[in-house]
């Protein structure tokens, strides 16, 4: 197997005498888009810092196309293009001369790769403007722009949707897939939004409380049509919409005006020409999914943060 | 290894793309050509020399630059952390010491190249205004001093511009371990304009650690006519103080730079 492009080894990273991140463990395989989820204060951006080497570990080490942050810096992080945080670039300067100047520090990168790269983003009409006059979503678009000049193997982004219009979330999700897919690079995108993760990414590792809790692979979610769901019922008399189900030999929740029956799509529709023929009037059918969200308190224990 | 005058190239790019650069520079020769005209409006003989004015103004020109370069040198490091983009500058395959030093060399040519308009500016002003006139040093500046005025302005500014070197050393150390610019340009301009204005007095002190106060050494200047704030005190010993100042600082900043977790 080809030797992944990213190694944690045991990171750990203490402030005073608080843990931020414990023990974190954990391989990216090149070719992969992996989400890295957690709640606010988890150690998401901290353990980007110190892949990027902004922040030193405390004690571990983290390995980049086989070269240690630590020890051979210049040579890992040549393989890295990212954004941390928010994508802060010089207001003053142009989004052009914001690339240039980043162009400029990293061998290789042509004018014809500026281009390249600014019409991958989609920012030609505005590139010669001041950054200050950019909307969130095209600093984005900016920061996406300066992290892949240089054709990184892996490329790292923290929270990369924020700011991104519905139509630019799903531009970026096509272009992170292909990325990954057709260049076989590295995406490492950290987020807490989780509907976003299960649509971007194919694997996903949880943290929280800087431990690493659990890492997914995201198909596995997946729902089967046939399969039992929870379905909910929205009728104007529950009690009479109870017997109906118990006739059926179905065990049915109340839920205020609500039932909410495990069921498959058929016994659905069956239940539902029962009803109306027992003269219940049904307002609504909605299928009661778990969603990642509750899958993901369920995963971190539903913990508050603060 | 890859060209690190880029990395200069990138920090003179984020000086000279920002209107308050220019700005400054109007401001000073503006000021200058101000104190030239009034002069040549109240100078009704037309006796005035021109080295006199020169002379006048450089001194003058000297303590703008300084805030000038105080200014560009603090906020030049502490921007970046205030802003963001530190992050972004510092996960390029460039040690954080060339990354530093870049800005540093930087905020040195922005001093020279001020120095040098401004000198050009000074001269050719006051010749026109005034005529050229080949007075001595001896008869503008003090008896004590030799010389043509010419060798004596060059003499000057060299020894203003180790002074200037040393204030914008400690205003980037200050920036760059305060990450703040308002508290490195508020700190050093009170250090420079508001101690330094003490100095006298701090030679004055009968003490001996007095000797090594960084603020009777900064204006090297006096010792061109020959009269040092403290008696006993000469070139090489300023300058030694001064040195020892410097390099307590370029250590401090890159020491500060280099082992700093960037959180911003």
């Amino acid at each position: 197997m080809e030797q992944p492009i990213v190694q944690l080894q045991q990171v750990t990273k203490r402030i005073g005498k608080k843990t931020i991140i414990d023990n974190l463990t954990l391989d990216l395989p090149l070719g992969e888009v992996f989400g890295f989820l957690g709640p606010n204060g988890s150690g998401k951006t901290t353990t980007i810092r110190m892949m990027v080497g902004l922040m030193a570990m405390t004690s571990g080490e983290i390995k980049i196309g086989g070269y240690s942050i630590r020890s051979q810096y210049q040579q890992a992080i040549r393989n890295v293009g990212a954004i941390v945080e928010n994508p802060e670039m010089y207001k003053y300067l142009t989004g052009y001369q914001n690339l240039v100047h980043f162009a400029r520090m990293i061998e290789g990168v042509t004018p014809e790769r500026i281009q390249e790269v600014i019409a991958l983003v989609g920012l030609e009409a505005r590139i010669h403007d001041k950054v200050k006059t950019y909307s969130l979503g095209m600093r984005q678009r900016l920061g996406v722009a300066q992290a892949i000049l240089h054709r990184p193997k892996l490329l790292i982004l923290d929270e990369p949707t924020n700011g991104l219009d519905p139509a630019g979330i799903r531009e970026l999700r096509d272009y992170l897939r292909q990325l990954s897919k057709d260049e076989g690079i590295a995406v490492f995108v950290s987020s807490h939004l989780l509907s976003e993760m299960e649509l971007m990414c194919d694997r996903v590792a949880i943290i929280q409380n800087g431990k690493l809790i659990d890492v997914r692979t995201i198909q596995e979610a997946g729902l089967d049509v046939d399969s039992n769901v929870h379905m909910l019922f929205e009728v104007d008399k529950p009690a009479d919409a109870l017997a109906v189900a118990a006739e059926l030999g179905k065990d049915a929740l109340r839920e205020g005006d609500s039932l909410v029956i495990e069921a498959n799509r058929e016994f659905a529709a069956d239940f539902n020409a029962r009803l109306v023929s027992a003269g219940i009037k049904v307002y609504g059918i909605r299928v009661q999914t778990k969603s990642l969200e509750d899958q993901f308190l369920e995963v971190t224990g539903g913990e508050r943060i603060v | 290894m890859f060209n690190f005058l880029k990395l200069v190239q990138n920090e003179n790019m984020k000086i000279y793309r920002r209107p308050r650069t220019y700005v400054m520079l109007g401001i000073l020769l503006a000021l200058i050509a101000a104190i030239s005209i009034i002069g040549y409006f109240v100078d009704q003989n037309h006796d005035t020399s021109a080295w006199n004015m020169i002379i006048t103004e450089v001194m003058i020109a000297y303590m703008l630059i300084t805030v000038f370069t105080i200014i560009i040198a603090s906020s030049g490091v502490a921007d970046e952390f205030t802003s963001g983009t530190i992050k972004l500058l510092l996960i390029r395959p460039w040690t954080r010491s060339k990354v530093l030093l870049s800005k540093y060399i930087a905020v040195l040519l922005y001093a020279l190249g001020m120095v040098v308009v401004m000198l050009v500016f000074t001269i050719i002003l006051n010749i026109i205004l005034f005529g050229y006139g080949d007075e001595s040093a001896s008869e503008i500046v003090s008896p004590l001093v030799s010389g043509s005025m010419a060798a004596y302005l060059l003499k000057y500014s060299f020894l203003k511009y180790v002074s200037l070197v040393v204030t914008t050393t400690l205003a980037f150390m200050l920036a760059t371990v305060s990450r703040s610019g308002a508290l490195a340009i508020g700190l050093s301009l009170f250090l420079i304009l508001g101690v330094n204005s003490f100095s006298p007095l701090l030679a004055a002190l009968k003490y001996k650690w007095a000797d090594y106060i960084l603020f009777i050494h900064l204006d090297l200047t006096q010792y061109l006519n020959n009269t040092p704030m403290r008696d006993g005190m000469t070139l090489g010993f300023s300058v030694l103080v001064l040195a020892v100042y410097y390099a307590v600082f370029v250590g401090l900043a890159w020491y500060v730079f280099k082992k700093r977790d960037v959180a911003a």
